[in-house]
């Protein structure tokens, strides 16, 4: 995706808005946002306080937030997907579902939440997403192109 | 605060969270393919502009609520080694997909239907782990939750400031435009 210049521009405003946002969460009902165990409940863990379920229903209003988005943006589309990619996005889906959950906050929460909080656990965590990801990379996005 | 409200809270709250990453088109997964083709500037300036705030505000809630301020995410297991192994199955799993959690739940809400199919496959993958793994390692975990300011021996404070500086003054290199 295209980007401006400077400090001033859309994506780097919303995307301050969207870190604001979650200060106040945090300063109003003392939670944020989670990512990866905020599914858990898919299997039947709620987590300590139902936190996980918290975080869930927060997940179901990003979906929510994201279509009200993209419906304003007129950039709303069912999009089907094609058969040959499926098994590449279930095994994908696969992976992710055991990395959040071999050591919770291991997903895109390191990134938003845990490298912020100053998290030792997060910064492990986007190193190894880092290797991993550059292996698929190596593997299989660059030998394509 | 009684769950129902707080659930609705956090209903609204999340709203709000989808309509900023819509808009700001957030995904870590393509932002790990940009870095890895030499292109990251993009998603380094989105990811140091939500660190210098969020590590602020973080930090700052302290002085509003004592029993908020800086916590540690998660747990470190088996001296970080499962972070690492899961951090790479995961970095694996968003860039076979290309969505990251966040991308993912911004791509549902934009009408992809390919990620509701990555989303349903998260189940057997969480399932295998909780109630499979999980059992069998649980045992042999040593689970610690430390911050960068406690490992150090530095008071937050210094911690936080010097980190902060130093995001922002990443950001200012790279938000400083090409000399031709």
């Amino acid at each position: 995706m295209a980007e401006k210049k400077g400090f001033f521009n859309p994506t780097l405003m919303y995307a301050g808005a969207f870190a604001v946002l979650n200060v106040i969460m945090y300063f109003v009902i003392h939670k944020f946002w989670i990512g990866g165990s905020s599914f858990l409940p898919m299997v039947g863990k709620l987590g300590p306080n139902k936190t996980f379920l918290f975080s869930f229903i927060v997940n179901m209003g990003v979906i929510v937030g994201a279509l009200v988005s993209s419906a304003t943006n007129r950039e709303f589309t069912l999009r089907m997907p094609a058969a040959k990619v499926l098994p590449r996005a279930i095994l994908g889906g696969f992976l992710i579902g055991i990395g959040v959950t071999l050591a919770p906050g291991t997903c895109t929460t390191s990134f938003v939440i845990g490298l912020p909080m100053l998290s030792i656990s997060s910064m492990l965590s986007i190193a190894g997403m880092f290797a991993g990801g550059f292996i698929v990379y190596r593997l299989t996005i660059k030998s394509q192109s | 605060m009684d769950f129902k409200l707080l659930l609705l809270y956090g209903f609204l709250f999340g709203i709000g969270f989808g309509f900023f990453v819509q808009k700001a088109g957030i995904c870590f997964a393509h932002g790990l393919g940009e870095i890895y083709m030499g292109k990251g500037k993009r998603i380094l300036r989105i990811f140091l502009v939500i660190f210098i705030i969020s590590t602020l505000g973080f930090y700052l809630s302290k002085f509003i609520a004592p029993e908020l301020g800086l916590k540690p995410i998660g747990q470190l297991r088996g001296y970080g080694f499962y972070n690492i192994i899961s951090g790479m199955i995961f970095g694996a799993g968003i860039l076979l997909n290309g969505g990251c959690i966040l991308g993912t739940l911004r791509q549902m809400g934009e009408g992809n239907l390919l990620f509701f199919v990555v989303f349903l496959s998260f189940i057997p993958g969480m399932a295998l782990i909780v109630y499979v793994i999980d059992p069998i390692l649980k045992q042999g975990y040593q689970v610690q939750n430390i911050l960068l300011p406690e490992l150090l021996a530095v008071p937050q404070p210094y911690v936080v400031g010097s980190v902060v500086i130093l995001a922002l003054f990443w950001l200012v290199m790279l938000s400083r435009p090409k000399k031709k």
